[in-house]
């Protein structure tokens, strides 16, 4: 009964978050003082020169209609409402009309997930063992040498770190290619092995960055948990170190980092804009950038709706599971 | 548990290494990057050595073609549509080789000379005394990729399908102007258009860039239930190449000789073999990865980079130059000159000439000229009308006497010549000792730096603006009684010419006193205010000049077009309410473009617009386009200008025939 209303308000929340965050995403780009149409005409006009008058009328007035721009905010507001929210379609994209958001944002999103899934979660298992390790025996020299490297890392921006290894192993040594170019011509294998190819070095350069987050966040918990009571009568009972660090220290230690992970799981559906402009790597990134820069709404929508509704659920998803892994929430 | 701990670390390390270098280490010569900088450098050490180095044999490009039958173009940004070759669909991106390559306009445009020639069409369109009726022949011999014959079926049936489908763009401008569009025999098509329509030729085929008229096959057309629905993605072509391949992410498309290119527009028109088996064009990112690819024999051709890239490049690989091999590397005949315009919807003073003409003077423009491209750039100076190498000869040399002579009435009684014939001299002067190697020979520095400029006199700017009601107290300039501020914007993302030139512009007019604030402006909202009239001054450049013919140039200046700041008009955003403008625009409208009356009429334009001055240039459009020769060389260049360089215009086709393989 006390995990049903649990669950209940912790949903409602969930709904509530999810709906504020989609209203203002599309109230925003509104406002901006761009207009798609305007920006499409400009496009066509800085290519061809000037465009005739008769036609540039003409031409505003059926791009307007097409694009659905036709009508008051709230009457779009509540088509959106109906048709992006309850049933994923946020209609054409504006920049690639008529193209539908959701197969454009289909294209890069396998991608953003390849590379941004793989490199959080890798990130994440380094970093906490590393930093397990660093903070459990902080006095030892080896601890020492893993967190000064860490912290030397981890302020670096990741696309300094993305530019130096784009220099040194694709311009330089020529190992990799300077952009990603996936080679769509023949079977799975060459496709599979230039897409792991062009991954390698946009991969690296977020590993790095996110590892030593992890350490420097992972070493600091399992330092202070060290220092618990319980810890010290661990100790005291004389039970062996490798078990205080395993169920004592880490398994403590461990729950903030899963909210984290969460969290960074979540966010990857937002892409990871600078290395994707370094490596020129597909994602959904670029793709908000771009859509912003041409005020195409639905893009916008589409994109950051993804992103509000993965972090959102992500959230509810360890805020559901937590109980089960920390009985302090259970039995509270 | 120590040890376990440890040894899982080394492991996951281990794989990571492994990894990393099981990749870095694939065969390196499988690609396009093992022609490194070192390699190249030692290559051109061969070179000086003795005779032509031959292009690299045996390499392959990361599509898998060999590198030494693969041209390699940079299209300036990816496609959201790949696989989507259809031109009516809304979306395609033409630019990414599928105008340059592929479609069929009915005329194309000779760039040297500035003249159209037919490519579908036979010739020029000959018309009734009224011009409401028009004849086309067909060019006979053109085939599709399929082996079917280009005909004037194929021709009629793309006007009426435009005309039938209020999916396509050009749909209700076509219902505007066209009243029927018939097949006369297979070869000939009679076009009638509701209103007296002088030039067709000039609206619906190849002037700048490309046309929004291009010529659909037919029998695969007819076929499509949607046409604005069909994404054409094995497209039949009457352009010499052909879709090999694509990325379904939008960055690159492989294009492939037609076997049959004899029977190609290109074929047909010149008779000349495209010499690229494979044409591979590519989106390559940032400009810090341009330049590696370049460097690294990546790509053959780039889109525009800035003097500053260019320099970086040519200092790592000797096989990459510009138009011109040496100083001023850019050429200026792209036909968009950058500098600055007023908002004159938005009332006093910027509608009134002699404050414009008052901001003209208060600007040194050598120091300008200095700040955008280091003096690089044919002077501009002029309103509308781009000084490319073929208006200066058409249009600018025949005035010169008259703007020599021309007058600014300063208000106080006293007069100024404002025009500067001593800027070329000057420049080039400048330049020689900055150790540069610039001609000594008049016409030269003429072509290389035009005919002159407007004068910096701050005591006759200072004046002007009295004039024009401004007042000069000891704390800076007042407008009717209030401090007098402006805006002045630009575009940040692209287009450096502009921007900095605008930056200089400002740097110029706060030195002479003004307060202004500088604003930098993203894409998303450069357009939207150029429509709306939503600035003070701005970078903005509503100028062009290609053929002799002017009208179309100037036709969006008509001030019957002009609407209220903050609306969206057809006409230009600067909102130039000029009656005798207007009716000069009028009257060339009805006039054959042929009719010797057009170019008086153009030239009284100009000396109109000069007067009132709704738009101050700077340069030319100066574009550093590089290529790279070490794979494919006789690019068109200064020593061999049968074409300009422009890879992103439809006229691409004709270069592919010149461009040649390194032996």
């Amino acid at each position: 009964m006390k995990f049903r209303k649990y669950f209940g308000l912790r949903f409602l929340t969930y709904l509530l978050t999810v709906w504020i965050g989609i209203t203002f995403i599309f109230f925003i780009p509104r406002m901006f003082p761009s207009d798609p149409v305007e920006n499409m005409i400009g496009q066509m006009q800085s290519r061809s020169g000037q465009m005739d008058p008769a036609q540039m009328d003409a031409l505003r007035s059926q791009l307007r209609v097409q694009f659905g721009l036709e009508g008051s905010l709230i009457e779009q507001y509540f088509t959106f409402l109906w048709k992006g929210l309850l049933h994923f379609d946020f209609g054409p994209s504006l920049m690639s009309y008529p193209t539908p958001v959701g197969e454009i944002i289909g294209m890069y999103l396998p991608y953003t997930l390849f590379l941004s899934l793989t490199t959080t979660v890798i990130a994440w298992v380094i970093g906490n063992i590393i930093g397990l390790l660093a903070g459990f025996r902080k006095n030892k020299l080896s601890s020492k040498i893993l967190e000064g490297v860490a912290i030397c890392i981890y302020p670096v921006p990741y696309f300094i770190i993305a530019l130096v290894l784009q220099i040194v192993f694709a311009f330089v040594l020529g190992w990799f290619p300077i952009q990603t170019t996936i080679n769509t011509q023949g079977n799975f294998a060459v496709w599979f092995a230039s897409l792991l190819k062009a991954s390698i070095l946009p991969a690296l350069s977020m590993l790095l960055v996110g590892t030593g987050w992890w350490i420097i966040s992972m070493k600091s918990l399992a330092g202070t948990t060290s220092e618990e009571d319980f810890v010290l009568f661990a100790r005291y009972r004389g039970i062996s170190e490798g078990k205080i660090g395993k169920n004592y220290v880490f398994r403590n230690s461990i729950l903030t980092q899963v909210t984290a992970l969460a969290m960074s799981l979540g966010g990857v559906f937002g892409g990871s804009i600078m290395t994707e402009i370094v490596f020129g790597y597909p994602g959904v990134g670029s793709l908000v950038q771009k859509a912003i820069l041409m005020s195409d709404y639905n893009m916008i929508l589409g994109c950051i709706t993804i992103s509000i509704v993965a972090i959102s659920t992500a959230t509810l998803i360890v805020d559901l599971i937590y109980p089960f892994i920390d009985p302090r929430i259970r039995y509270n | 548990m120590k040890k376990a701990m440890r040894s899982m670390l080394a492991c996951v390390v281990a794989l990571i290494l492994v990894g990393t270098m099981f990749v870095g280490c694939s065969k390196p010569s499988a690609t396009t990057e093992t022609q490194t900088p070192e390699a190249t450098k030692e290559a051109s050490k061969e070179t000086a050595d003795g005779g032509e180095t031959a292009a690299p044999t045996g390499e392959m490009t990361e599509v898998g073609t060999p590198r030494n039958e693969t041209l390699i173009v940079e299209c300036q940004s990816p496609t959201d549509t790949p696989g989507q070759f259809n031109s009516y669909m809304q979306g395609t991106t033409m630019g990414f080789g599928i105008h340059q390559l592929m479609s069929a306009m009915m005329w194309e445009i000779d760039t040297v000379k500035g003249e159209q020639f037919g490519e579908v069409a036979d010739g020029m369109p000959v018309s009734n005394a009224d011009f409401t009726e028009h004849t086309i022949k067909i060019r006979q011999g053109i085939k599709w990729s399929d082996g079917e014959a280009l005909t004037a079926d194929d021709v009629v049936f793309t006007f009426n399908m435009i005309m039938t489908n209020t999916g396509i763009n050009q749909n209700a401008y076509y219902n505007q102007i066209f009243q029927s569009v018939e097949k006369v025999d297979d070869y000939t098509v009679k076009i009638v258009t509701k209103e007296s329509f002088p030039r067709l030729a000039q609206r619906f085929g190849v002037t700048i860039w490309g046309n929004d008229l291009r010529i659909v096959p037919e029998h695969i057309y007819s076929k499509q239930a949607d046409v604005t629905q069909f994404k054409d993605t094995e497209p039949v072509v009457a352009g010499p190449y052909t879709v090999k391949a694509y990325d379904e992410l939008g960055k690159w498309i492989l294009y492939e000789r037609r076997e049959d290119w004899q029977a190609s527009t290109v074929g047909v028109v010149t008779g000349k073999q495209p010499q690229a088996k494979y044409v591979w064009f590519r989106n390559l990112g940032d400009d810090t990865s341009r330049q590696m690819s370049l460097i690294n024999n990546e790509v053959d051709i780039l889109c525009e980079v800035t003097p500053e890239m260019l320099e970086v490049m040519t200092a790592q690989n000797p096989n990459i130059a510009c138009w011109y091999k040496d100083f001023p590397y850019a050429t200026s005949d792209d036909p968009c000159s950058k500098g600055i315009a007023f908002s004159m919807g938005k009332g006093a003073p910027f509608d009134n000439k002699d404050f414009r003409w008052g901001v003209a003077l208060a600007m040194n423009f050598d120091e300008i000229s200095q700040n955008i491209f280091d003096g690089v750039g044919r002077s501009s100076p002029f309103p509308i009308l781009t000084n490319t190498s073929a208006a200066q000869e058409l249009y600018v040399k025949p005035i010169l006497p008259w703007l020599e002579a021309f007058e600014l009435d300063l208000g106080d009684g006293t007069t100024v010549k404002p025009f500067d014939s001593g800027y070329a001299e000057r420049i080039a002067q400048v330049l020689r000792d900055k150790g540069y190697d610039i001609s000594t020979d008049h016409e030269t520095l003429i072509d290389m730096f035009g005919a002159g400029c407007w004068k910096y006199d701050p005591a006759a700017a200072e004046k002007l603006f009295i004039k024009a009601g401004l007042e000069k107290k000891a704390d800076g300039w007042y407008f009717n009684g209030q401090p007098f501020t402006f805006n002045m914007s630009y575009l940040a993302d692209t287009e450096a010419q502009a921007g900095r030139g605008t930056q200089a512009a400002y740097d110029q007019l706060t030195k002479f006193g003004f307060k202004i604030n500088l604003v930098s402006e993203s894409s998303a909202t450069w357009s939207t205010n150029d429509v709306t009239g939503q600035y003070d001054i701005g970078g903005y450049w509503p100028t062009g000049f290609i053929t002799k013919d002017i009208y179309s140039q100037i036709n969006g200046w008509d001030g019957d077009l002009i609407v209220p700041v903050g609306e969206r008009g057809s006409g230009q955003g600067t909102r130039w309410n000029n009656a005798k403008a207007t009716d000069i625009i009028h009257q060339l409208a009805v006039l054959s473009p042929d009719d010797p009356k057009s170019y008086d009429l153009g030239l009284e334009f100009f000396k109109n617009a000069i007067e009132e001055l709704p738009f101050i240039g700077f340069h030319s459009g100066v574009k550093f386009v590089p290529t790279n020769s070490t794979y494919w060389n006789n690019y068109p260049s200064a020593d061999n200008p049968y074409n300009g360089p422009w890879w992103w215009w439809s006229c691409f086709k004709y270069i592919t025939t010149e461009i040649s393989p390194v032996k």
